[in-house]
């Protein structure tokens, strides 16, 4: 029997490729290795991300599901909560006890019975509704709260980007 | 491509310079004893020599591990620069023994560990691999042996070398290869438990128990090797500066292997005490998947005060890092399990129980006293001010509740301790009423009433502690009267038909408790030696009270103390 963290990984691996959620594909990038997963994530509609698809690259721990994974998208992407490198700043993604912006409850923070779907799908949401009390890029926050249509430009300017339309 | 560039060059300029010295001398002796007196070569020959190990290195890597993986490659180049840095401390404290066989013994040296750093790196990954060839296993195992050996040898030469010519730099090759072997100690344990969990069909819930143990055995023969180690150099040489960070990195290393295991063994210790197994009908109402490893719970699964059911070990290897409920994240440890209450455990358990009347009848004294009353009220008051009794404090401090909550050792004071009916005190114990006419008693009568002897003087004390006792009793039923009316008049339910079906008996011991308990404790300050001795065997009694059977105790009480009252009367 294989290590709990990869027969963990393989069970999510093959539920999201039975019951794909909308919106989201992911997987192993390289099926030797479950601890690199690479997702498309698909902008949420009615937000200045519709209509882009955005890669992202998940990093998970040896001892997952007790730790959580990393999540770095691999784009460029203007938002508050996600750092000018691309790692995502969301509180599902933090272990409780660290707290990088000091304000999350631990209800919302990781633990085992969250999943990568549950992951993607929080992503998802943050996209359509940035966070902007925790500002991972304060440009974007700023940007986010004073100017939203310069805003809304860029967002969209880099959605052009990531599927090659100029 | 660039190593390859490094590698000819240097096999070029090798050749140049011993085809240069074989042309100038002619002859084998004289070009090498020219070689050797020559900077320059020595220096090109050292380099050759260096890439010689590289390319051997190389090869090794290429039979033992096939192609490095991306983070085997770079824990490598983390390790072996911080070795080779302790590598050039080292050197500062040898410096009078540095010569080229010095620096070779120290390369050999570097070589080894990085063998070591690799073989466990790719050990610790055999439990993230979906698949493990029988190559793997072979190669590991060969690699084990021979660094093992290899080790061991070296061992054994530092040691005959420290035996015959005394301490040396054989003394620092003695200790790292000893490190060393504890490192393949552990690799080959951690690749002996791997193996098994991989061939076995079923997960096997004890590996990272064996783990745990096996990381903190290690852990301290190390951190023994260590501070032996610089215990001799300090006495030796001088402080060994390069020992200091692997020193500092396995002590901590071994604290929290330490910690690991205590919180280990305490997440084991709760799980098997204060939660209960969960039963095949449980597991079938609820989902059948453990949500932490997403696999079908048949057998070893826990059920906590939440109702949420997971694997044991998955339990355990979260609430090594946590004491939360993973689903609904309530702190397990501040929760007392519902349904195996012990005697230490019931004050915790008292507002949750008083907020929903558990399922089985806690063995609780005052549960009795709740539920004695017949009017329905006072359930009622008792669900709804379940934590009422700092708004209620004793009227005065000598006053019935307290020396009561005090005579039954390890109980929280509930808040409602004296029944609502009539207080019977004055009828059983009837204190020396004093004569309504004086006119009628003779003068011997007087003088003895009035008297300056003890004993009146303790009667008369003894009158007036039983007026207290029977105001503060009075005040007591004020208080109840008053906190029952308030509740009638608010609109109620009855709800709870169980409580109210105790026995009429158990009402009047309760009330005969009470009372008597109250003027133990009153009576406590007119106490003579002729009743010390009961007095004693009183509070010795007390203290089992919670374990035999309260009323026969509290019978017993009263007995004694009219006993006493009768002593103190004829006098």
């Amino acid at each position: 029997m294989a290590g709990s963290a990869l027969r963990r990984l393989m069970a999510e691996y093959k539920q999201l490729t039975l019951n794909p959620p909308e919106g989201i594909i992911a997987g192993p990038i390289n099926e030797e290795n479950f601890f690199e997963w690479e997702a498309l994530i698909t902008g949420p509609e009615g937000t200045c991300f519709e209509g882009g698809v955005f890669p992202a690259k998940l990093t998970f721990p040896p001892d997952y599901p007790l730790s959580p994974p990393k999540m770095q998208f691999t784009c460029d992407i203007f938002h508050p909560n996600i750092y000018s490198d691309g790692r995502v700043c969301i509180s599902i993604l933090h272990a409780p006890g660290d707290d990088p912006m000091g304000y999350e409850s631990s209800a919302e923070r990781w633990s085992p019975v969250q999943s990568v779907e549950k992951i993607l799908l929080s992503v998802i949401s943050m996209l359509a509704e940035p966070n902007d009390e925790s500002g991972a890029n304060v440009d974007a926050a700023k940007m986010w709260r004073e100017d939203r249509n310069q805003f809304n430009e860029i967002a969209e300017k880099l959605v052009r980007k990531t599927l090659g339309i100029p | 491509m660039r190593f390859l560039g490094i590698s000819f060059v240097s096999f070029v300029l090798t050749s140049v310079v011993v085809a240069n010295a074989y042309y100038q001398k002619k002859q084998f002796y004289p070009s090498v004893v020219y070689i050797t007196k020559s900077n320059p070569s020595m220096a090109v020959l050292y380099i050759q020599a260096f890439i010689g190990v590289w390319i051997l290195g190389k090869l090794m890597r290429k039979i033992f591990f096939g192609q490095l993986r991306t983070t085997e490659f770079e824990h490598l180049m983390e390790r072996s620069w911080y070795a080779i840095t302790e590598t050039c401390l080292a050197f500062t404290v040898f410096r009078d023994d540095f010569t080229p066989k010095f620096v070779a013994l120290f390369t050999l040296l570097l070589f080894l560990k990085s063998f070591h750093w690799l073989a466990e790196d790719r050990v610790d990954y055999m439990e993230r691999s979906p698949v493990i060839s029988w190559v793997f296993h072979v190669r590991i195992l060969s690699l084990l042996l021979l660094l093992g050996a290899l080790d061991m040898h070296f061992i054994l030469h530092a040691c005959q070398s420290t035996m015959s010519k005394g301490a040396s730099v054989q003394l620092v090759f003695g200790f790292e290869y000893a490190v060393l072997i504890t490192v393949v100690l552990n690799i080959g344990i951690k690749y002996a438990l791997h193996s098994v969990d991989l061939n076995s069909e079923t997960p096997w819930d004890n590996k990272a128990v064996f783990l745990l143990y096996t990381e903190l055995v290690m852990g301290f023969i190390k951190v023994i090797l260590y501070i032996a180690f610089v215990a001799i150099m300090v006495r030796i040489y001088t402080l060994p500066l390069f020992a200091f960070r692997p020193m500092y990195y396995t002590i901590r290393n071994f604290k929290k292997a330490f910690s690991d295991v205590i919180l280990s063994r305490r997440a084991i210790h709760n799980m098997n005490t204060l939660y209960p197994d969960a039963t095949p009908e449980e597991l079938q109402a609820a989902d059948n998947v453990c949500i932490i490893c997403r696999e079908e719970m048949v057998t070893a699964s826990k059920k906590l005060p939440c109702n949420h059911i997971f694997h044991t070990s998955c339990l355990r290897s979260w609430f090594q890092r946590q004491q939360t409920c993973p689903t609904c994240r309530l702190n397990i440890l501040r929760s007392p399990a519902p349904t195996a209450p012990t005697n230490n455990n019931i004050p915790a358990a008292q507002p949750q129980a008083a907020a929903a009347p558990p399922p089985n009848p806690v063995p609780n004294p005052y549960f009795n006293v709740f539920a004695a009353p017949g009017p329905n009220p006072f359930n009622q008051f008792n669900q709804a001010n379940g934590e009422m009794p700092p708004q209620t404090p004793p009227p005065t401090p000598q006053g019935a509740a307290q020396p009561q909550a005090g005579s039954v050792p390890g109980q929280a004071p509930p808040p409602l301790i004296l029944p609502p009916f009539p207080f019977p005190i004055p009828f059983m114990v009837p204190p020396p009423v004093p004569p309504a006419n004086l006119g009628v008693l003779t003068d011997e009568e007087l003088r003895q009433l009035e008297g300056n002897e003890r004993r009146n003087i303790q009667a008369r004390i003894q009158c007036l502690i039983n007026i207290q006792t029977m105001l503060d009793a009075a005040v007591q039923m004020m208080q109840q009267y008053n906190v029952v009316t308030m509740h009638k008049l608010q609109p109620t339910t009855s709800s709870s038909s169980s409580n109210t079906e105790v026995p009429q008996e158990s009402q009047t011991s309760e009330s005969e408790a009470a009372a008597t308990s109250s003027e133990d404790a009153n009576r406590e300050p007119a106490r003579d030696k002729t009743n010390e001795p009961v007095i004693n065997s009183m509070s010795e009694s007390d203290v089992p009270s919670s374990t035999t059977p309260e009323e026969e105790l509290r019978r017993r009480r009263l007995q004694r103390f009219l006993q006493a009252e009768q002593q103190q009367q004829p006098n």
